[in-house]
């Protein structure tokens, strides 16, 4: 499904983006094409999207928060580049929640 | 209109709403909501009956408030505040500075304060690190409290161990322009105006962890109660001791000598028993309930003496109570509610004459409050 493009869907290449079964309370149910350059514009194009993501994966510093796990193309970027992750080639987005808490 | 009294119990796990009989004998569990999250605080709106609010505080998507319109059946999310500087999403973070909470991100949420029954859609938001927000729409938008987020000393303020968290929020029924809150461990605070200024209020408080024993801030207060019949008395607990003050908290007196170990974290007090607050005392190491059984501490505040409400063999043991884990109710005699981090939570519908254990198992407690209806 392809939600109405935000600011700056233009930009980037186009990415499938899914989402865990957690995350879908805020975000979308079904897998989500969004076109971006970085993954900093592909979760600012997310939050513009679906509003309530907003601050569920980073806090207001930018920072993804600490068992958030931003995959690309099935590599974890969260505790490597971050959010500064260039998506050029990529394909694929996964956007889980670590295994944590007791 | 559904007048059933009800324990509102935030855990470590999610929203427990209790009901209860007119008798307060029999109580019901559920519903329960935000599993999974850490419940710092849920009160309801006295305003407007039903209407509750959640502080959420979730390990995986961050801080939350929620509200209940329908007596926690179904809740929605609604405004949460965010740092001042933060709402570009460009603040000036600085790793570097960790005694610049105002340069932090939002953290845990601690308490919610419904304002003054003539502002009916304005309530507080106390939260980490070390933040204060007004509401005048019911949560859909928060301003923040610059007098305090932005106060000029703030990068003097240390945390507790529970982080830069601003605990405490008190109204003074007679003047919704004079408030007070406290902070760990920076102390109480009081305004006059609304918010604009505050003051530091811990005269006669010790600080045992500081070189200076006295000093003007650095007091780790751990909760406050206002007297309901007299709002210029106040009870403390505070991490260095027991304290009662009568003067708008201008001075504190110690109270818990004569207990020996006078440390703790809960106070309340009740309509129904002017003069009295109600502690549950901890021992200072273990920060469990010392003696060996569960135990709750009257200070009878006309007579200046202690008195403990249960039995030494009633509920053996050893338990934790948090800072918003004792609550009473509006009736008359006032009931006493419990919470303990290892789930329990004990009840008392007559002042602390008779004690019962709410029969459920929560997960770890760490705050009790009650939507009562009102003395007849």
């Amino acid at each position: 499904m392809t939600a109405p493009s935000g600011a700056r869907d233009s930009a980037g290449p186009s990415l499938e983006v899914h989402l865990d079964s957690w995350l879908r309370e805020f975000g979308p149910r079904q897998r989500e094409e969004v076109a971006a350059d970085t993954v900093e514009h592909l979760l600012d194009t997310l939050e513009s999207r679906y509003p309530r993501l907003k601050f569920k994966l980073r806090d207001e510093t930018g920072r993804l928060r600490r068992y958030v796990r931003v995959f690309v193309d099935g590599e974890d970027v969260s505790g490597t580049t971050g959010v500064g992750t260039p998506l050029a080639g990529a394909r694929t987005i996964d956007i889980l929640h670590s295994i944590a808490g007791g | 209109m559904d007048s059933r009294i009800r324990i509102l119990v935030g855990t470590r796990k999610g929203t427990y709403v209790v009901a209860g009989d007119s008798r307060r004998r029999r109580w019901t569990v559920g519903p329960v909501a935000h599993e999974g999250s850490e419940i710092y605080h849920v009160v309801a709106d006295p305003r407007r009956p039903g209407d509750l609010y959640a502080a959420v505080n979730s390990d995986f998507w961050g801080p939350m408030v929620q509200r209940s319109a329908n007596w926690g059946k179904t809740w929605k999310e609604i405004a949460t505040p965010l740092t001042p500087g933060g709402k570009d999403r460009k603040p000036e973070f600085n790793d570097s500075d960790p005694l610049s909470p105002v340069k932090r991100p939002l953290r845990n949420l601690w308490h919610i304060e419904p304002g003054p029954a003539d502002e009916p859609e304005t309530l507080y938001l106390g939260a980490d690190p070390h933040l204060l927000f007004r509401t005048q729409d019911r949560g859909a938008s928060w301003d923040p409290i610059d007098g305090i987020n932005q106060h000029p000393k703030r990068g003097e303020w240390s945390p507790g161990a529970g982080g830069h968290c601003l605990h405490t929020i008190l109204l003074d029924p007679r003047d919704a322009r004079r408030m007070y809150i406290g902070m760990s461990a920076v102390g109480t605070f009081r305004t006059e105006d609304g918010g604009r200024s505050w003051t530091p209020r811990n005269k006669g408080v010790i600080t045992p962890f500081l070189p200076e024993k006295y000093p003007e801030t650095g007091q780790c207060v751990h909760h406050v109660a206002i007297d309901p019949a007299d709002p210029d008395t106040f009870y403390r607990q505070d991490h260095a001791g027991m304290y009662v003050s009568h003067d708008r908290m201008d001075r504190w007196t110690r109270i818990g000598r004569p207990l020996g170990d006078d440390f703790g974290f809960c106070v309340a007090s009740a309509r129904a028993a002017p003069g009295r607050a109600f502690f549950v005392r901890l021992d200072g190491r273990a920060r469990v309930t010392g003696e060996g059984h569960f135990q709750v501490h009257e200070w009878d505040d006309t007579r200046r003496r202690w008195r403990k409400l249960l039995r030494p063999d009633a509920f053996p043991g050893h338990f934790g109570v948090q800072r918003e884990g004792i609550a009473t109710d509006e009736l008359d005699p006032p009931g006493i509610y419990v919470g303990t981090t290892t789930g329990q939570l004990f009840v008392s519908p007559n002042a602390g004459r008779t004690w019962q254990l709410v029969p459920f198992s929560f997960p770890g407690i760490h705050t009790v409050s009650v939507a009562s209806p009102a003395a007849k």
